[in-house]
C-alpha cells in the first residue's frame, strides 16, 4: 500500500509528535508499505494564521503522486488532518490545544477580543470538519481521545503508541532521578529543580532542551545544588538508554499531557515513574502506588514522592516491573493492524 | 467581548422573557454581556448585538426597530413572523407598510391579498394563513446570522434564501424545582396535564375528545388544563357537551404562577403539548416536561417532530389525528412501565441535549463566530491572496477558483 503520514513541521523543532510519526513511518516500511511522510512547516500566530497555515494542507492534493494513487493518508497532529484524501485516517496526536483547554490559561494564545475569539471558533469548526471527514480517528491517548470527543462529538478510539526504539534494560536503582522531556514551561521541570533543593539528599539529571533550560540552569544556580543536579541537554539514545538503566526513578510531570511516552520509556527500563495529579496521559498508566507514585503539582510533595523511592529502593524495583508489564502489551502490530483496517 | 443582549425579560409575561431569564446568567459566565431593556439604547462598543424575535407585536415589536437600527443576530424564536409584523404595521395604522411587506415576500398576489385583508374583505391572513406568508424576509435581511430552536426553522430560513450563518442551538431546560406535586382530587386516576396559553393550535378539542373517548372505554383520567384561555374557545361548554365532568373528569384552573406551574407538572403522570398549525416555535412547556422526566405527547410537525421517537409519542396532525391522541393515551394510562421508561428518556434527553450549560456555550461559539468571523476570513483570504498574487495569478486563473473552493470548504 502506498500511504503517505502527514506531520506538520515547526522549523527546528524535533519532539515527541515527531518521533512518533517517523516511527510510525518506519514500522509501516518493515511490514512492506510504501510510505512517504509528509510535513508543511507549521506557524500558529499570530492572529489568524493558525488558520492560513491550517488551509495549506487544505490545498495539498494527495490523491496521487508522480502518477500513482496514494491509497491512503494519516493524518497526525493539527492541521495535518485538514488534508483531503477519500481514504483519510487520523491517529490523532493533538488538536491545536490552544483554542481548546490551554484557552484562558497562562499557555493561552487567544485574547478576549472578537477577532481572536473568533479565530479559536474557526478552528473547533475546522475540526469537526476534517476530523469528521476521516474514515476513522484514533488518538495516541484516552486524554487526546475524550478532549476530541468532547469537542467534536466524534467518536474517537485510544490507540496507545509504542515508545521510541531504545536499549531497554535495568542496571540498578541508582541514587539519582532522571527527567526526559523538551524544557518548556508546559513540562513543568522547576518542579524537580526545587524538590532537589528542598531535600538535600536527592540527586537528579535533567536531559532534554528547550526554551526554558537557561532559566531552570539560573533557578538551579540560584538554588545552590552542590553539582546534585545536572542538565544533561539532547543525547543520543545510547546515552539516553544509559541514563534510563542507571536511574533511580522517572520524574515526569507536565500539565494535563496529551500523552506522555516518557512513562512508557522508563517502564520498558523498569523504572518507576513520579508524576502528578493533574499530568493527564500519564495519568493512564502511572497508578499510584502500583507503577509510581502520583503526588500533588507541588515541588514539596514531589521532594517527599521522590525521597520515598529512594528510601523504598525494593518498592521502586516492584513498581518499575509493573510498568513494564503494561507498557510491552503496546506494540507496533496493534497500532498498524487498527490503523490500516479502518 | 461584549454582546448587547436585547429581550423581554421578567416580570414582562412572555415565553421568551422566561428564557431570557434562565439563560443569561449562564451565558454572563461565558462573555461579557449588556442587557437591553425596552426603552433603552444599545450600548456604545458591543462587538456584537444580539436580538430575540417572536411573534408577539407587545413583546417585540420594540426589538424590531432597534433591529432596523442596526444590524445583529436574530434569535428566531417563532419563523413566521405574521402578527409581529402586522402589529407593528396594521396595528399602528401603517397599511402601506403592510402592503410592501406582503409584496416584498409574495408578490403582487400578496400585495392583492393585504388590500382584502385592509378592506375586510377577506379574513386576516395573521388568524387564517399566517404560515403561509411569515413575513420574515425583513428581519433576515438585517441579520448578520440567526438562531433557531430547530431544523425545522433552519430549513424553513434557507427556503427565503437567507445565506448568512444559521446556528441551531436547543432551548435550554430549567433546573427543576423541588416542590411538592400539585394535591389533585383523585389519585386513582391517571393525570393527564397540559399547561400554557390554551387556544385553538394547542387542539384542545381534540383533546377534550380524546378524553372523552377514554373515559367512554373506561379508563380513568383526570385532565388537568391551566393557563390563559384564548377568547371563543369555551373549555367548560365544549367538555359538558362531551360528558366530561368538572371537578371529576376535568380541572379548569386558568393562568397560574411559575411555581404551580410546576407543582402541576410534577403532579401529571403524562403531559400533552400538542400543536397545530405551528409558527416554528419551540415549546417551553414540553421543554418543562422533558426536564421533570414527564412522558410528553406532542403534535408530529414542526420542531414537535423532530423529539427522538423514544421520548415523545407523536401524534400525526391528519383526519386520525383523534383517534391515534385516544390510542396513545390510553396505552401510556394503561402501562405504567411504558410511561416510566418514556419518562425516563425524556429526562436523559433534557439534560444531554437541552442543558443549561452546553445551551450557553452554544450561543457563546455562535456570537463569537458572528462577531469577529468576518474579520477572519477576510485575514486569511487576504494572506492567501498575497501569495496566489506572488506566483503571478491572478483572480481570472482556475487555480484561484480551486484555492477559493478549498477554503469555502474550510468555513474560510
Amino acid at each position: 500500500m502506498r500511504i503517505a503520514v502527514c506531520l506538520p513541521q515547526v522549523p527546528f523543532i524535533h519532539g515527541g509528535a515527531e518521533i512518533l510519526a517517523e516511527g510510525l513511518a518506519e514500522e509501516l516500511k518493515k511490514r512492506d508499505h510504501e510510505v512517504a511522510l509528509v510535513s508543511v512547516p507549521f506557524k500558529w500566530y499570530p492572529g489568524a494564521e493558525v488558520l492560513t497555515h491550517a488551509s495549506l494542507w487544505r490545498l495539498l492534493d494527495l490523491e496521487e503522486a508522480d502518477g500513482r494513487r496514494i491509497d491512503l493518508v494519516i493524518g497526525t497532529k493539527f492541521p495535518s488532518y485538514v488534508v483531503r484524501h477519500p481514504r483519510k485516517v487520523v491517529w490523532l496526536v493533538h488538536q491545536f490545544r490552544q483554542a481548546y483547554e490551554l484557552d484562558r490559561t497562562e499557555l493561552g494564545q487567544f485574547g478576549e477580543n472578537a477577532t481572536d475569539r473568533a479565530v479559536r471558533r474557526a478552528v473547533h469548526r475546522l475540526d469537526k470538519l476534517a476530523l469528521g471527514e476521516a474514515r476513522a480517528v484514533f488518538a495516541i491517548s484516552e486524554n487526546v481521545a475524550e478532549r476530541a470527543r468532547r469537542s467534536t462529538g466524534l467518536d474517537v478510539e485510544a490507540l496507545y503508541p509504542p515508545p521510541q526504539e531504545l536499549a531497554y534494560r535495568c542496571e540498578e536503582y541508582g541514587d539519582f532521578i532522571l527527567s526526559v522531556g523538551r524544557l518548556d514551561r508546559a513540562k513543568r521541570t522547576e518542579l524537580l529543580v526545587e524538590a532537589v533543593a528542598q531535600e538535600a539528599g536527592l540527586k537528579a539529571v535533567v536531559v532534554g532542551e528547550g526554551p526554558e533550560r537557561e532559566r531552570l540552569e539560573s533557578l538551579a544556580r540560584e538554588r545552590n545544588l552542590d553539582g546534585r543536579l545536572t542538565f544533561a541537554g539532547r543525547l543520543g539514545t545510547d546515552e539516553l538508554s544509559d541514563l534510563y538503566a542507571r536511574c533511580l526513578a522517572v520524574f515526569y510531570a507536565p500539565v494535563d499531557e496529551d500523552l506522555g511516552l516518557v512513562p512508557r520509556e522508563a517502564f520498558l527500563f523498569q523504572k518507576p515513574v513520579v508524576t502528578t495529579a493533574d499530568a493527564g496521559g500519564p495519568l493512564e498508566v502511572v497508578a499510584d502506588r502500583t507503577t509510581g507514585l502520583v503526588c500533588e503539582p507541588s515541588a514539596d510533595a514531589v521532594a517527599r514522592a521522590c525521597a520515598w523511592l529512594a528510601a523504598n529502593p525494593d518498592s521502586a524495583r516492584d513498581w518499575g516491573r509493573a510498568g513494564q508489564e503494561l507498557a510491552a502489551r503496546v506494540t507496533w502490530d496493534n497500532v498498524i493492524d487498527r490503523l490500516l483496517a479502518a | 467581548m461584549k454582546v448587547a443582549y436585547v429581550s423581554p425579560l421578567p416580570p414582562e409575561r412572555s415565553g421568551i422573557a422566561d428564557y431570557s431569564a434562565l439563560l443569561l446568567p449562564a451565558l454572563a459566565g461565558e462573555l461579557e454581556v449588556e442587557i437591553v431593556r425596552r426603552g433603552r439604547r444599545l450600548p456604545r462598543g458591543a462587538d456584537v448585538v444580539l436580538y430575540h424575535l417572536g411573534n408577539d407585536v407587545e413583546a417585540h415589536g420594540w426589538i424590531v426597530r432597534l433591529l432596523e437600527r442596526q444590524r445583529g443576530v436574530v434569535v428566531l424564536h417563532d419563523f413566521v413572523l405574521h402578527h409581529l409584523m402586522a402589529g407593528l404595521t396594521v396595528g399602528r395604522g401603517d397599511g402601506a407598510a403592510y402592503l410592501d411587506l406582503l409584496e416584498a415576500e409574495a408578490g403582487i398576489a400578496g400585495r392583492l391579498l393585504g388590500h382584502g385583508v385592509l378592506d375586510g374583505r377577506i379574513p386576516p391572513l395573521w388568524e387564517s394563513r399566517p404560515q403561509d406568508f411569515p413575513l420574515v424576509d425583513s428581519v433576515l435581511a438585517q441579520a448578520d446570522g440567526v438562531i433557531v430552536h430547530s431544523s425545522y426553522v433552519a430549513r424553513h430560513v434557507r427556503m427565503r434564501g437567507y445565506k448568512s450563518p444559521i446556528w441551531q442551538i436547543p432551548h435550554p431546560a430549567w433546573e427543576v424545582p423541588r416542590r411538592r406535586p400539585f394535591p389533585l382530587p383523585s389519585r386513582d386516576r391517571t393525570v393527564v396535564g397540559c399547561f400554557g396559553n390554551l387556544n385553538a393550535t394547542k387542539r384542545l378539542p381534540q383533546l377534550l375528545e380524546a378524553v372523552a373517548r377514554l373515559r367512554a372505554e373506561g379508563c380513568g383520567v383526570l385532565l388537568v388544563l391551566a393557563g390563559s384561555v384564548a377568547p371563543g374557545l369555551d373549555l367548560a361548554e365544549r367538555a359538558a357537551r362531551l360528558g366530561l365532568e368538572e371537578g371529576k373528569d376535568l380541572l379548569l384552573l386558568g393562568r397560574v404562577g411559575e411555581d404551580r406551574l410546576w407543582d402541576l407538572v410534577l403532579a401529571s403522570d403524562i403531559c400533552v403539548t400538542l400543536r397545530q398549525p405551528t409558527m416554528g416555535e419551540t415549546s417551553g412547556m414540553a421543554i418543562r416536561a422533558l426536564s421533570a422526566g414527564k412522558p410528553l405527547v406532542v403534535s408530529e410537525n414542526g420542531w414537535f417532530a423532530e423529539l427522538p421517537d423514544g421520548v415523545a409519542a407523536k401524534v400525526p396532525v391528519d383526519e386520525w389525528e383523534v383517534d391515534m391522541l385516544t390510542a396513545i393515551l390510553t396505552e401510556l394510562c394503561t402501562n405504567r412501565s411504558l410511561r416510566e421508561s418514556l419518562g425516563r428518556s425524556a429526562l436523559e434527553y433534557a439534560s444531554r441535549e437541552h442543558g443549561l450549560e452546553r445551551v450557553a456555550g452554544l450561543y457563546a461559539a455562535a456570537l463569537e463566530e458572528a462577531a469577529g468571523g468576518s474579520a477572519v476570513t477576510d485575514e486569511v483570504a487576504r494572506r492567501v491572496a498575497e501569495g496566489l498574487q506572488a506566483v503571478g495569478l491572478d483572480a481570472a486563473d482556475p487555480e484561484v477558483a480551486e484555492v477559493g473552493a478549498r477554503l469555502a470548504e474550510m468555513g474560510l
